[in-house]
């Protein structure tokens, strides 16, 4: 935007004092990752002394070592991806291709689909009835609780179906008069068509499902299908879990010098760098779907 | 021959439409066997807990099927209104989002205008790239780093103690009469830079000239963001407010079960966080579920109630 007021000393003075604001906030934003990734790096037994601020005073890499080498991690961080790509594939996949039918202009049953699935927004069964549910399909303890719960989500469907609606519509003419099928109209037209916004509903889908540990603790208690998250609050949370890991490095007299403070600080860094990322370079991706969802309402 | 005759004959208009009505459905067959897996999928896992919301009415006893268990109706209700707890419950609910609403909302407002008054636009880009980065992390990670800065040898306190404003350190996640605060910062500290964004495409959406109109007139820098700016964001301020007090019992629930500890209870335990505790961990499903459609139901209300309101302020709608 250009500028249309004049340079007045009151105006100085707040850029001077907008620019340190702004320097500031993000100091608090950035400092408390780099704090714990500048406590990932010191030696624990060192570490627990505190005064641990802008670098390492005994740089050691044992933290990282013992997490690379932890098989239950490793499968965490396996799982976590699997998850990640087997979640945000199927929802991409049956969410876009429901809005693709709700835009139908000829087809019939294009508002009671509509309708059907936007009520879901509303109205919900809340946590416990769900919960009974998927402990009575026999869901618990399994890995498809990551994803088929959460097939379809009725937001990113409006959010999807409102960019194909946009779409010329003899774009699929053509191809349905030659006897294509549907199903094939939808991923080999509709989807590589709408790519922006099944991006951005990928990137929210991706995320959320990195992010997700409380579906994983109450649905998932044997803890075979633990993700990283959920490998992370234990940690945190679970205290005879962290005195059986010291006890077995006791034994074990491996990583003698790792303390909780320290493993769980790797871990953190661990859990976030894929986000931090990969988050920077997906912005217009995300930005652009607020802001469809904003126009649509 | 035959076939015109047909066509001719007077038919039972009740029949003609029911064959209207197959020919379309076969003609669009390929559509609806689409429909089938999607349907099948919404009736289960949206459909069937809304009908399980009965067991707030029953006395239910897991593996029993719903409707051979004991009706009860408003018992479990009525336990929860009468329960000590619910002072308790409905004290932190409320502080909680009041907080939120009080201080949670109109900090984003305040960050897009500083961003947006940033001259240096690689500077800004930066400032907004940051700003937005505590969205994407989870809760869990967000606990985590509160544990290690805001514990009682955490970098925090060090600092507090090195400038002499505490000489003991503090117990900040252990003390109940923290939390309230503890968890309205965290609130803001994850969501400023992801609710700034809204703010920022709504001042991007003012027309330029009306800032050349307002330096014509003789405004003054602050002069436009206060008759420019403000007025040009009004409609999405009032209607982000409206729809936050519709969702003013959301007062959180992962940040609730990371971040509290059996110390901070009292402060930390909301409707979501109760219900869950004694509807899945207790196995307490019917009171559980109980409170959770009182909760949903009134949440409900207020969500229609409010985006009325909102239509009335602005074309914009929720629904």
């Amino acid at each position: 935007m250009k500028k249309y007021y004049k340079d007045t000393i009151g105006s100085r003075i707040f850029d001077i004092f907008n620019v340190v604001f702004m320097i500031v906030f993000c100091f608090f934003v950035i400092y408390p990752f780099y704090n714990q990734f500048v406590i990932s790096l010191n030696e624990g037994t060192d570490a627990m002394r505190g005064g641990l601020y802008f670098y390492p005073r005994k740089i050691s890499f044992e933290g990282y070592h013992w997490l690379f080498q932890n098989p239950h991690l490793l499968k965490g961080a396996v799982i976590s991806v699997f998850r990640v790509l087997v979640g945000t594939g199927t929802c991409l996949f049956a969410t876009g291709l429901l809005a693709y039918i709700v835009t139908l202009r000829d087809f019939s049953g294009r508002r009671f689909m509509r309708v059907l699935f936007v009520v879901t927004m509303y109205f919900s069964g809340g946590l416990i009835p769900t919960y009974l549910l998927i402990s009575s399909l026999g869901l618990t303890n399994s890995f498809n609780v990551y994803w088929i719960p959460g097939l379809i989500n009725a937001y990113y469907m409006l959010l999807i179906a409102s960019y194909i609606q946009n779409l010329p519509e003899s774009m699929v003419e053509a191809p349905r008069i030659d006897g294509c099928s549907e199903l094939r109209i939808y991923c080999q037209i509709i989807l590589p068509l709408s790519l922006p916004v099944f991006a951005a509903v990928a990137v929210y889908l991706a995320v959320q499902h990195w992010n997700a540990w409380f579906d994983v603790m109450i649905y998932n208690p044997s803890g075979r299908w633990d993700t990283l998250q959920i490998y992370l609050r234990r940690l945190l949370l679970e205290m005879d879990m962290v005195q059986n890991l010291q006890n077995e490095m006791l034994i074990q007299s491996k990583f003698k010098n790792l303390k909780p403070l320290t493993f769980r600080a790797a871990t953190t860094i661990v859990v976030t760098v894929p986000i931090l990322v990969v988050y920077p370079f997906l912005q217009k991706y995300f930005i652009g779907g607020i802001t469809i969802g904003a126009v649509k309402g | 021959m035959s076939d015109i005759i047909m066509e001719n004959m007077p038919v039972n208009p009740k029949q003609s439409k029911f064959r209207h009505i197959f020919k379309k459905v076969k003609k669009e067959r390929q559509l609806w066997i689409l429909c089938i897996p999607l349907v099948a999928w919404v009736a289960t896992f949206a459909y069937y807990p809304m009908y399980g919301i009965i067991i707030a009415f029953i006395k239910y006893v897991p593996g029993k099927p719903f409707l051979d268990c004991q009706w009860v109706g408003l018992k479990y209700f009525q336990q929860f209104f009468e329960s000590p707890d619910l002072f308790l419950i409905l004290r932190n609910t409320l502080a909680i989002s009041g907080l939120d609403l009080l201080f949670g909302f109109p900090a984003p407002i305040l960050l897009a205008i500083l961003i947006n008054e940033l001259a240096f636009k690689r500077f800004k880009k930066f400032a907004q790239t940051v700003s937005y980065m505590p969205h994407f992390v989870s809760w869990v990670v967000v606990s985590s780093i509160m544990f290690t800065t805001l514990g009682t040898d955490g970098v925090f306190n060090e600092v507090l103690q090195l400038l002499g404003i505490v000489h003991e350190p503090v117990a900040f996640l252990s003390k109940g009469e923290y939390f309230w605060g503890l968890i309205t910062i965290s609130n803001i500290w994850k969501g400023i830079g992801w609710g700034s964004i809204i703010y920022l495409s709504a001042i991007a959406g003012i027309d330029e000239e009306l800032y050349q109109a307002g330096a014509v007139d003789g405004l003054g820098r602050f002069g436009m963001i206060w008759h420019i700016l403000l007025p040009g964001i009004k409609t999405t301020i009032v209607l982000l407010f409206i729809l936050q007090i519709g969702g003013i019992l959301n007062a959180g629930f992962e940040q609730q079960l990371l971040i509290g500890n059996s110390q901070t209870r009292e402060y930390y335990d909301v409707i979501d966080t109760y219900a869950y505790r004694y509807g899945i961990q207790l196995g307490r499903y019917s009171y559980g579920a109980a409170i959770g459609l009182m909760k949903s139901a009134i949440g409900l209300s207020l969500v229609l109630i409010t985006n009325k309101i909102a239509k009335k302020v602005s074309d914009l709608s929720i629904i």
